[in-house]
């Protein structure tokens, strides 16, 4: 019970440190965007003055405040959840990502659920049949599609089946003319549009085969494996309850660090696929040096991920009984 | 082998005729006011006196340079030369690795750098022997533009690669050999950054930083930062299992310093997993690098794939058939140096696997019962 | 050694046969040829007896259980016929089985217990889930089988609900062993091998399980093949014994025959060389050599290179089965002078006339070397700073120690796992900082200055305290070779010697302790060592700096049987040379005897963190005081075959929770003299020396007058299932 606890307050230590983070980076690197903002729209503004409070308004940062009163002024606008105003598309940020962050999700968690399923499903055939062809040949695609960048199998897919086939749409993330809404023809525009975009990011299976397979041939020389055939188990329980489930329980940590990169890589994929989610306007913030909105968006993206992190970790007590504290001796 | 005779029964052994006395060597008493002392209190009476006894022998016949010289070529080139050389995905990866290194060296000297109009616009590949990888829709030299890109991404691999692996390996051991507060401060540390998501982190510091980010090795290390906590992390959890070993307690016991159990002891149980990620990381740092130069959010100068890949977007390479090279040409090139890092990955383990190391060895009779352990490569290759 | 069918095997009823090997083989195919790891054995199991199975490690012994189940893992390859022989059916060719027909057979005709509890089970499921899906596979009553699992359970003094609803890490070694057997039982079966089922227990619980199996075995009529290391610990456990050596039987016989008139001289060497509690030291000897290479047996009788008596007959001819009596089989030629001739052959191979000092003779007013004063170790669920909520478990590992070690001195101690023996032995060595109380080595603290760090401040104190590890594998760095391992302490410590130097004095140390040629071995990995090599290095690493206290940490219990001896003797003549004392430890009351007896050292016993009692071998091993050191002389096996093995002088045998130490006596919950006194007051070390030997005892029945004898008797009851459990 204590270590849920003790990793929740880790959770929130890591939003605490990102937020801080940001704060530092807006407000104190040299050529930070508080000054930018500043020295940029200052001259236009026929008092200057007001060039602090809109940077107050835009970031939630006041130029002029002393450093700690500005940083607890900031802390506070953001447990309100008040992630300051975008410039570029002059809309609250908070209100932005709130309407993006249900896309990226969506698209996410599909990615992440299609590529470990069918890499584990790869990686356990092999290890059944292990020095087959069908072995040597899943090692050889793992390999390669390990070696491809997911934003590389995104822009190859959107070519072949967006434009030469024109099976998928070739951007946005909703059918054009359908009511938005829990109705059949949406939803199957939504997961048409989801499609390409959840598919470029099946080149993690790659790895996750690989990783299953090393896992499976490592327990098929377990003494209990060893017993359990002599008990006279089914085939299936072996492989089911025996293999399968020891093989995938240590890979929990290997997905648990591709959530970050998944979403981390949202920002390419939602920009080749002009799907708007948090990644999409992180871009166009970039691109517009709108930092109220790309600051927004890096907090939201990496609070999503601390959440999805934190949910592996609590759940991953439930599927492993052994799981639990570690030890920290010191020496 | 007699090991509980004493040794003044053996007439045939070396150290017949000293008596029980000869062979106590000086005690510590002679010299308990420090260590430097003692070891000259050794020396006063080591070699000559009990020059019979093996706990005070010194050498009679010296080790030339020669044998040491051919000791160290055993050690570091001939034996790991002659595991790689049988092993296929050694050769490809060595093949694979150096046509890129060739092109970044002599390639670079031998294709000229192209500019807007060297060529007519969006030719094909193979059209021309001038331009054999086609042009681009401002009439630039694809091939030229490739193989003047690599030379600056190959130095920012490698400079991600080796910070990367430098910061991870030292978190990691660190963390988890000394244990404690230094433990919980830097695994807080650890932890912090492995819930930051990579990319829209470096994308950030990328903005903010432009001026310093000018040049591939620094932007190499900025791609690290997002990439050493994984590593840091699992490093950590090997370093908890081996400090428990034995061996390590052993030498805490001789005195040894924390550097060398550190350096000595514990990074070579560890080299095989640092190697592997070290390509791992490097194949992460040009993804990485490439997806920001193809957002446009980096600064560029130089040719580079990912602004190829860019220009080729933005000109609408997706939907128009007469640029699709300009397109696969820097695709092909991350693709085939990202095979070239993961095959080498996968067989450099076997070097560092002490079984296979003796095998490939001259020590007489090779009486191994073990069979060799399954290489743990694939297990590493995490996503 | 392929035996025909002699005349002692055809006069035997075929009425009453089990299980029957005939010229059974397991072969493996290896790169440097085919390995033979059962080299066309006959064997026949009885119904309803008890057969011990004693081979070293590497005879084929656990080929042998795997080859009766026709479960030799693969590539291996069985020949030959095993044959099963029903109570009331036609016999079954084991080897011809289906694939279905040979799950059936396996589990429920004959099952197995593996050597390795700890890994037997899913880690993944509970206790129960492996009860229920092995009962479903065979499709036998759930409900009826689950009864039958809490009988079982509670037969073996396990608590059956709890068990059932546990995870397998949540139990102990001793109860994961003992559910094991209870899984190996559940459907009824008629024979039962077990493969070194007690190997990585302790003694206690050992001898425990022993003496259930008996209990057991006559309830359910089970025939059991017991196979082993561990010659005394079976020998009053089995009706017939048979001795494996390098893949063949050497000697098969009842057990008696066997343990009082040996026939084959590789079983009278065996039972030399195995330390035990009664045999005079002098009679204690190694078995020279070892053992073969299944890729190159030796020609003729494959044990003639070990021989004292083999002739040009044994080299020759490989011997065929002789009867050497009723029922006893020997494979050896000489058999029948073999009983005189070894002895004689055995005795003028080494002499060992060692003139050692008594704990007697030490002046008690020598300076020790090492003082333990009050030694305190706590260990605790470590705070870690940021958002710790967790409430801290503190285990007292060491409770109150104080021990003085002298030069030339040994200790052992010994007691059973967790009572805190390697932690005190650590402690006293410097490795690890104890919570209270003072170490000291010469007088000075060895603590001292050294703050907060987790090492010595004084660095000459650091040398001169040295460990030697149990686990040979795990001891020397699987990444150097000899030479850089030995190099290392001689360059921190003989900063003068140049390199020459040095590698003439690894090799000369490795000479002298008889590994040769030292220049072969000077280049090798550690995994290019057998187990024996790589301990005497670690022995020689730490002698290399001249320390005046080591800590071996059970340095034999990892070894063969037969090299356990030798590997003390080395460590006692190492002593000699280098006037080191010792400080040992062991979970094994006749190594302790051996090593302590044969320096004139002092055993100490441990209980809970507490030394329970602490005198000279003599007088811990035959007037022991304290009821734990005599429970722990019960857990013993001994090679005489009248002693009752039955009678566990203790009331529970799993120890106590040590979060939740009990109180006064912490041996109250177990003892069987325990009375009321015994549970609120703690007994102190009392001097009990006399002209015999020195003996502190921590039990107030050592006081004649004492309030004990007054006190109310804590209710004698039979061994009830653990109150308290200890998990791992």
């Amino acid at each position: 019970m204590d270590w849920k606890i003790r990793r929740f307050g880790q959770g929130l230590f890591t939003v605490w440190a990102v937020v801080s983070l940001t704060f530092f980076i807006t407000r104190m690197m040299p050529g930070n965007p508080v000054d930018a903002f500043v020295a940029q729209i200052g001259p236009e503004l026929e008092n200057p003055q007001e060039a602090y409070e809109l940077a107050e308004t835009y970031m939630n940062i006041n130029p002029e405040a002393p450093l700690h009163v500005a940083y607890r002024d900031y802390m506070i606008s953001m447990v309100q959840g008040d992630l300051g105003r975008s410039m570029s598309q002059n809309a609250e940020v908070t209100e932005l990502m709130a309407e993006a962050v249900p896309w990226t999700l969506f698209v996410m968690s599909w990615a992440i659920a299609i590529s470990f399923v069918v890499g584990i499903s790869l990686g356990a055939i092999m290890a059944y049949w292990e020095g087959s062809t069908f072995d040597t040949a899943v090692t050889g695609y793992a390999t390669t599609v390990t070696s491809i960048p997911f934003y590389v199998l995104a822009l190859l897919l959107l070519m072949v089946f967006g434009y030469q086939l024109g099976w998928f749409p070739t951007g946005g993330r909703q059918p054009s003319g359908v009511e938005a809404g829990f109705n059949l023809p949406f939803m199957l525009g939504m997961i048409h549009h989801a499609a390409l975009p959840v598919f470029s990011m099946l080149v993690a299976s790659g790895a996750a085969s690989l990783t299953m397979r090393g896992n499976s041939v490592r327990i098929l020389g377990e003494d209990y494996l060893r017993v359990a055939r002599l008990r006279g188990l089914a085939d299936r329980t072996i492989a089911v309850r025996y293999v399968a489930r020891n093989a995938i329980l240590p890979m929990y940590t290997g997905l648990m660090i591709a959530i970050g990169t998944m979403f981390g890589g949202a920002v390419v994929l939602e920009e080749i696929y002009t799907y708007r989610g948090m990644g999409y306007y992180m871009i166009q913030a970039v691109r517009m040096r709108d930092y109220p909105l790309m600051m927004g968006a890096f907090t939201v993206i990496t609070i999503a991920v601390v959440i999805a992190l934190l949910i592996a970790d609590l759940t991953y007590g439930k599927i492993d009984p052994r799981a639990g504290g570690e030890n920290r001796e010191a020496f | 082998m007699k090991p509980s005779e004493d040794p003044s029964d053996d007439a045939t052994d070396p150290r017949a005729g000293a008596s029980i006395d000869e062979f106590v060597p000086d005690r510590p008493d002679d010299a308990t006011d420090g260590a430097a002392d003692s070891a000259t209190a050794v020396r006063s009476d080591g070699g000559t006196v009990d020059a019979d006894s093996p706990f005070e022998t010194t050498a009679s016949v010296a080790e030339t340079r020669t044998d040491r010289v051919d000791r160290f070529f055993e050690e570091y080139i001939r034996t790991p030369w002659s595991i790689l050389r049988t092993d296929w995905r050694a050769l490809a990866a060595f093949a694979i690795l150096g046509t890129y290194i060739l092109i970044a060296t002599v390639g670079v000297y031998l294709i000229e750098p192209t500019e807007s109009a060297h060529g007519p616009q969006l030719l094909g590949v193979f059209e021309t022997w001038e331009f054999p990888l086609g042009t681009t829709s401002s009439g630039k030299d694809v091939l030229a533009l490739a193989v003047h890109s690599t030379p600056s991404i190959l130095v920012m691999m490698a400079s991600g690669a080796v910070f990367t692996v430098v910061i991870g390996s030292f978190f990691g051991v660190v963390a988890g050999y000394k244990g404690g507060m230094v433990d919980t401060v830097l695994s807080t540390i650890t932890d912090v950054f492995i819930n930051i998501p990579g990319l829209p982190l470096v994308i950030v510091l990328a903005m903010l930083l432009e001026e310093w980010i000018n040049n591939p090795v620094a932007l190499g290390v900025l791609l690290a930062v997002a990439a050493w906590a994984g590593l840091a992390r699992s490093i950590r959890s090997q370093v908890l299992t081996i400090r428990s070993e034995s061996f390590i307690e052993a030498a805490r016991a001789m005195d040894l310093p924390t550097r060398w159990i550190l350096l000595r002891e514990i990074i070579p149980h560890l080299l095989p997993y640092i190697v592997v990620n070290m390509m791992n990381a490097a194949r992460r740092v040009i993804f990485a690098a490439v997806a920001l130069y193809f957002l446009g959010v980096l600064p560029f100068s130089d040719a580079n794939w990912g602004v190829m890949l860019n220009n080729a977007y933005n000109a609408g390479a997706l939907y128009r058939t007469s640029a699709i090279h300009w397109l696969l040409v820097p695709m092909i090139a991350i693709t085939g140096i990202a095979i070239g890092l993961i095959l080498l990955a996968q067989s450099l383990d076997q070097v560092f696997n002490p079984r296979i190391r003796a095998r490939h060895q001259d020590l007489g009779d090779d009486d191994q019962i073990e069979p060799d352990s399954e290489t743990d490569t694939k297990d590493m290759m995490n996503v | 050694m392929t035996i025909s069918q002699s005349a002692a095997q055809a006069d035997r009823p075929n009425g009453d046969v089990i299980m029957e090997l005939d010229d059974t083989s397991v072969e493996f195919g290896m790169s440097r040829g085919r390995s033979r790891v059962l080299n066309g054995v006959d064997f026949e199991v009885s119904r309803d007896e008890i057969v011990g199975v004693i081979g070293e490690s590497g005879s084929g012994k656990s080929m042998f259980a795997s080859a009766m189940l026709d479960a030799v893992p693969e590539p291996g390859v069985t020949t030959g016929d095993v044959t099963y022989y029903p109570e009331d059916d036609d016999p079954v060719s084991v080897t011809d089985l289906s694939k279905e027909e040979l799950r059936r057979f396996r589990w429920e005709e004959v099952s197995m217990v593996f050597q390795g509890a700890m890994s037997s089970f899913n880690p993944v499921l509970k206790i129960r889930t492996h009860f229920v899906e092995t009962l479903s596979a065979h499709d036998y009553n759930v409900e009826r089988g689950l009864e039958r699992v809490r009988e079982l359970l509670e037969d073996l003094y396990l608590e059956p609900e709890r068990m059932l609803e546990s995870y397998p890490h949540e139990l102990s070694g001793g109860m994961k062993q003992r559910v094991l057997i209870a899984l190996s039982l559940v459907l009824d079966p008629e024979m039962l091998v077990m493969d070194e089922p007690t190997a990585a227990l302790d003694l206690l619980m050992q001898r425990s399980i022993i003496s259930l199996l008996h209990d057991i075995q006559d309830k359910h009529d089970l025939t059991i093949v017991f196979i082993t290391h561990d010659l005394p610990l079976v020998a009053n456990l089995a009706d017939r014994l048979a001795v494996l050596y390098a893949f063949e039987f050497a000697e098969v016989g009842p057990a008696d025959d066997i343990l009082e008139d040996p026939a084959h001289p590789y079983t009278r060497a065996l039972l030399n060389a195995t330390p035990n509690l009664s045999a005079p030291l002098e009679e204690m000897r190694p078995i020279e050599g070892e053992s073969p290479d299944p890729v190159n047996i030796p020609e003729g009788c494959s044990y003639h290179p070990r021989c004292p008596i083999a002739d040009e007959m044994c080299r020759s001819h490989d011997p065929d089965a002789y009867d050497a009596g009723a029922d006893h089989d020997v494979h050896c030629h000489h058999w029948e002078d073999s009983i005189e001739n070894i002895d004689n052959a055995l005795a003028s191979s080494g002499s060992m006339d060692r003139s050692r000092r008594t704990a007697a003779d030490r002046s008690a007013d020598e300076e020790p070397v090492v003082s333990l004063d009050d030694i305190e170790v706590e260990f605790g669920s470590e705070n870690d700073g940021l958002l710790d909520f967790g409430d801290s478990e503190i285990v007292t590992a060491v409770d109150g120690i104080s021990l003085d070690i002298y030069q030339n001195d040994v200790v052992v101690l010994v007691g059973e796992s967790g009572c805190g023996k390697t932690t005190l032995g650590k402690t006293a060595v410097g490795l690890q900082q104890p919570t209270d109380g003072t170490i000291e080595y010469k007088g000075r603290d060895i603590w001292e200055g050294s703050g907060n760090s987790s090492t010595l401040a004084d660095k000459e104190i650091r040398r001169a305290l040295q460990i030697v590890h149990q686990d040979p594998g795990s001891s020397l760095n699987s990444h150097h070779r000899v030479r850089t391992i030995l190099e290392t302490p001689l360059k921190r410590w003989h900063s003068d010697l140049d390199g020459n130097d040095r590698r003439e004095r690894i090799l000369g140390m490795l000479e002298y302790v008889g590994i040769s040629p030292p220049e072969d071995y000077i280049d090798r990995y550690p995994h290019q060592l057998s187990g024996g090599e790589k301990q005497r290095v670690a022995l020689i690493r730490a002698m290399l700096i001249n320390p005046d206290l080591i800590l071996a940490d059970e340095a034999v219990s990892a070894l063969d049987v037969s090299l356990r001896v030798s590997t003390m003797d080395l460590m006692i003549e190492l002593q000699d040379v280098f006037n080191t004392s010792y400080l040992a430890i062991s979970h094994d009351l006749s190594n302790a005897r051996y090593f302590a007896e044969k320096t004139g050292g002092r055993i100490g016993v441990m209980y809970l963190g507490e030394l329970v009692e602490i005198g000279s071998p003599e007088q811990i091993i035959h007037d022991p005081k304290h009821p734990y050191t005599q429970a722990l002389r019960w857990a013993t096996p001994e090679l005489d075959r009248d002693e009752d093995i039955d009678d566990n002088p203790m009331r529970t045998i799993d120890v106590p929770d040590q979060t939740n130490m009990p109180s006064g006596c912490r041996y109250h919950t177990r003892c069987p003299k325990a009375r009321e006194v015994c549970r609120t007051q703690k007994p102190e070390l009392i001097d009990r020396s006399d002209e015999d030997g020195v003996q502190h005892t921590a039990c107030f029945r050592a006081l004649e007058d004492h309030e004990y004898w007054d006190s109310e008797p804590i209710a004698e009851e039979p061994p009830a299932a653990e109150e308290t459990g200890s998990a791992d």
